[in-house]
């Protein structure tokens, strides 16, 4: 039973990770990288290794307009 | 019937409606995301040395975005001049690496996969990886052979 429940989470987690272990021990820039890799994959678990960024990137970030006050 | 409906997945994506002036030269940003910047974080820092010295001296007079543009503009530049540099030479060790970064959150389980990209990229690109602040006379932690703390568990 705890067996059967255990596989489902494992595979429900890494299903939304991509297929990859769930990240453990995030500090606010991993989560901030995180972000990232989102504005420049759509998954926030995606990764590339391009010297170039695609256009979309330049323009996509939300920072500037975030009000943290 | 309502339900948070997440941003990120929309079907018009944000963009921003202020984007840079004209007159600000153009420079293509940097498409590394975090694991392999990580792994090549090291040698970024060997080989962009002067330039992000530059960008920090700046940033420390005055933290104003507007201020280091320019010197901003030359770290981008630098950091896609290796980048490139690191494909053309060193692509699979670097993608391994890489790969096992993004599997494990730290260094230690991916020492193997480091030691082989540390030996093709100093072969091929002559960059060493160095840790500042090591204490003298100990060997640096990346070529410990066992060392004493190994991976955390999650």
């Amino acid at each position: 039973m705890f067996g059967a429940a255990g596989t489902l989470l494992n595979t429900s987690k890494r299903l939304q990770n991509q297929g990859k272990p769930v990240r453990h021990g995030l500090d606010a820039w991993d989560e901030m990288m995180m972000d990232r890799d989102r504005r420049l994959t759509g998954h926030k678990r995606g990764q590339a290794a391009e010297p170039y960024a695609p256009e979309e990137f330049e323009t996509n970030s939300a920072w500037y307009t975030q009000r943290t006050a | 019937m309502s339900r948070f409906l997440d941003p990120a997945e929309s079907s018009k994506p944000y963009t921003d409606p202020t984007p840079l002036p004209a007159d600000v030269p153009k420079v293509k940003e940097l498409g590394v995301t975090s694991a392999p910047l990580k792994s090549a974080a090291f040698f970024l820092g060997a080989y962009c040395k002067d330039y992000n010295e530059d960008f920090m001296l700046c940033k420390a007079e005055n933290p104003d975005p507007a201020h280091c543009l320019k010197e901003g503009r030359r770290v981008t530049r630098c950091a896609q001049d290796l980048i490139t540099k690191l494909r053309e030479n060193c692509l699979s060790e670097f993608e391994k690496h890489w790969n096992c970064l993004e599997n494990n959150n730290q260094y230690y389980p991916c020492r193997k996969d480091e030691r082989v990209l540390n030996k093709c990229v100093f072969e091929k690109l002559g960059l060493v990886k160095t840790i500042p602040g090591t204490p003298e006379g100990k060997t640096p932690i990346h070529e410990v052979k066992n060392p004493i703390y190994t991976g955390v568990q999650k």
